[in-house]
């Protein structure tokens, strides 16, 4: 079991709603077993502040509807600088998969990816995570 | 011609004039009530004019038999003159004669009287008829003010009706201007009703989409009731396609419109339309659209907990697990994947019947979906020992279709010839295609479709007895939703199936490109 960060990537986990602590929680534990430097934030201004400071590898965001304040904070962190306008994020949600304005959001704000998180496996979200950071942009 | 004495003369003039006279003696009883008369002398017209012969010195009640039954009156009159000398004229119907009278008569001398008739049988039938005739066309008369008050009354309560419907009702003649207009459409377009009349329909109705265009005039649906001679009615519950009339005075307000060709001895000669205001649907369908929202989020989110949290216990992740409670936590996350499939199930139908079905056309690989909803079934496929025969055209061109919902349409049909057919069971996937369509066939040797359950099949909620029986999982809306998806797309989905023989399900969709479907949230 690799319990040291072997790949030293560093991911930022952004769940906003309170009783998605539990979650927030899975994903974390499961980042460090499989090597990640996990970064944590509770809503989308702190995550923002952390994103800025730390330059995480790739942003994992929760859409927080019905707010759908994750998708601002994913256009506030597009408009800051050049490394802000290129870091891959995925959305995670639990909204319908063809909801039109997060389609429209991802579609404006490339590199960016989506997943419903009860249609999907944790161990899907993690290949995914490495498949996006095993690609240079 | 000369006459050589008077008497000659008066016997001439007797004897010719055209009118009948008979010079009679009138009998009294010992009452002295007239009882009878004797024919002294009668002339030629009498017999002539009566039908009669020889009746001199014979009395009435032998020369016409049964006149004081049917002429009692003629006794009494004769009577009266004879006695009185007052002459009378009268007319009278002589029943055993069948003929009508005029008469006159006076006397000469006590109990005794000339009468002067004519025959006016043929004056009294004209008269009758006449009479007839009268009543006849009276009745008519009366028949036709009861049917005019009939039809009048008949039309204050069409058109009391018609104003007091609750839907806005505005009709047009065949140049387009507005002949009808009821209270409702006076009160909705902010149009007087007198304002409207005559006026052009397109003067005094703006209709825009949701977006705010103007409908065009060849696409209004009183427009097609003219040009298609159909009738169109809008949609009231997607979302997208939503009209909106806009009064007088601008005000926009969400409609539903059914618009008709007014149909008469096959011409049209004008067109109906009856609009809603569905503001109030509108407000209930955001309501419910927020709820299907706010559940899915709320139902998820647990069962991603359950769901995340069980694979890294069964993964080892946080510690070792011994095989028993592997098993069980294995049923515990099969358990919730149900859960969770079935929560989508559930909003899928909240999405197709809000219409907010999204369908985002890419460029799509069928057979690629195919095989991965393919591999998706193996382990239930290999569980039951069913033979699966793949038929994948090598030459399905990648197509635009929304591959979500593809995906959809395979798992659906795929899952049902797999869950209902029996162990050692044979399912045949056939996907083909030629210039327009991709064919999607799917046939097995299953438990089939009762005969008499076989128009339900795609209804909201239905399972057939036979399968109902055998497996209690299944929820009746697969196949709905196939159905609304297949046919959302533009395609078309149909079946044949016998009862223990097996179902062949065909599914056909438009290789030019579902048109980009956009629903809310």
């Amino acid at each position: 079991m690799a319990n040291e960060p072997k790949n030293n990537k560093k991911i930022l986990v952004i769940e906003e709603v309170e009783d998605d602590a539990s979650l927030r929680k899975v994903l974390h534990d499961k980042f460090v077993l499989e090597g990640f430097n996990v970064l944590e934030a509770k809503n989308g201004k702190e995550g923002l502040a952390t994103a800025l400071q730390e330059h995480p590898d790739l942003i994992l965001l929760d859409i927080a509807m019905p707010k759908m304040d994750g998708l601002a904070m994913m256009k506030k962190l597009r408009e800051t600088d050049e490394w802000g306008k290129n870091v891959p994020i995925i959305l995670l949600t639990n909204l319908n998969a063809d909801n039109d304005k997060i389609i429209k959001e991802i579609t404006d704000n490339q590199p960016a990816y989506y997943l419903v998180k009860s249609d999907s496996s944790i161990e899907d979200l993690v290949e995914k995570i490495r498949e996006r950071l095993s690609r240079q942009y | 011609m000369k006459f050589q004495t008077s008497e000659a003369f008066y016997k001439s003039l007797f004897d010719n004039m055209t009118d009948g006279l008979a010079y009679c003696q009138m009998i009294f009883d010992v009452q002295e009530k007239p009882v009878d008369f004797i024919y002294k002398r009668v002339n030629k017209n009498f017999e002539k004019l009566m039908g009669l012969k020889d009746v001199i010195g014979k009395k009435v009640t032998k020369v016409i038999p049964g006149i004081k039954a049917s002429n009692p009156e003629l006794f009494e009159i004769y009577g009266q003159v004879s006695l009185t000398g007052k002459p009378k004229e009268f007319e009278a119907y002589i029943e055993p004669l069948s003929i009508w009278l005029l008469v006159s008569v006076y006397s000469p001398q006590k109990k005794f009287f000339v009468t002067l008739f004519q025959n006016i049988t043929k004056r009294k039938k004209i008269e009758k008829d006449l009479e007839n005739a009268r009543i006849a066309s009276q009745n008519v008369l009366e028949d036709l003010s009861v049917e005019k008050s009939k039809t009048e009354i008949a039309k204050a309560k069409d058109e009391a009706i018609l104003s007091s419907i609750g839907d806005g009702i505005i009709a047009t003649g065949p140049d387009g201007k507005i002949i009808v207009m009821n209270k409702v459409a006076e009160k909705l377009l902010g149009w007087k009703v007198e304002e409207a009349m005559g006026k052009l329909y397109n003067e005094v109705i703006s209709l825009e989409d949701e977006k705010g265009t103007l409908v065009p005039l060849e696409e209004r649906p009183l427009t097609k009731a003219f040009t298609q001679s159909t009738t169109t009615t809008t949609t009231t519950t997607t979302t997208t396609n939503i009209l909106h009339l806009l009064s007088k005075n601008k005000i926009k307000f969400p409609v539903v419109i059914t618009a008709s060709p007014v149909v008469l001895d096959n011409k049209i000669i004008g067109a109906v339309e009856v609009f809603r205001d569905i503001t109030k649907e509108r407000e209930i369908d955001k309501a419910k659209t927020e709820f299907v929202s706010l559940a899915s989020h709320q139902l998820r989110t647990p069962l991603t907990t359950v769901s995340w949290y069980t694979e890294m216990i069964l993964k080892g992740d946080v510690g070792k697990v011994i095989p028993d409670q592997k098993k069980y936590l294995k049923e515990i996350y099969q358990g919730n994947k149900r859960m969770i499939e079935l929560v989508n199930t559930l909003l899928n139908v909240s999405r197709l019947e809000l219409g907010t079905f999204n369908a985002n056309p890419q460029p799509t690989d069928a057979i690629a979906i195919a095989k991965s909803v393919l591999d998706e079934q193996k382990p239930n496929i290999e569980k039951k020992k069913l033979v699966m025969v793949e038929n994948l055209s090598k030459d399905i061109p990648i197509f635009s279709t929304d591959p979500k919902l593809l995906r959809m349409v395979f798992q659906n049909i795929l899952s049902n010839a797999v869950e209902y057919t029996a162990p050692s069971g044979r399912i045949e996937l056939t996907v083909s295609c030629d210039t327009k369509t991709v064919a999607i066939k799917v046939s097995d040797t299953g438990y089939g479709i009762p005969k008499n359950q076989q128009s339900q099949i795609f209804t909201k909620l239905f399972r057939a007895d036979n399968v109902r029986a055998k497996d209690t999982d299944g929820t009746g809306l697969g196949l709905y939703i196939t159905k609304s998806v297949v046919e959302n797309s533009g395609g078309k989905i149909w079946f044949e199936s016998e009862e223990n023989k097996g179902s062949t399900f065909y599914v056909t969709l438009p290789m030019d490109g579902v048109k980009k479907k956009e629903g809310a949230a």
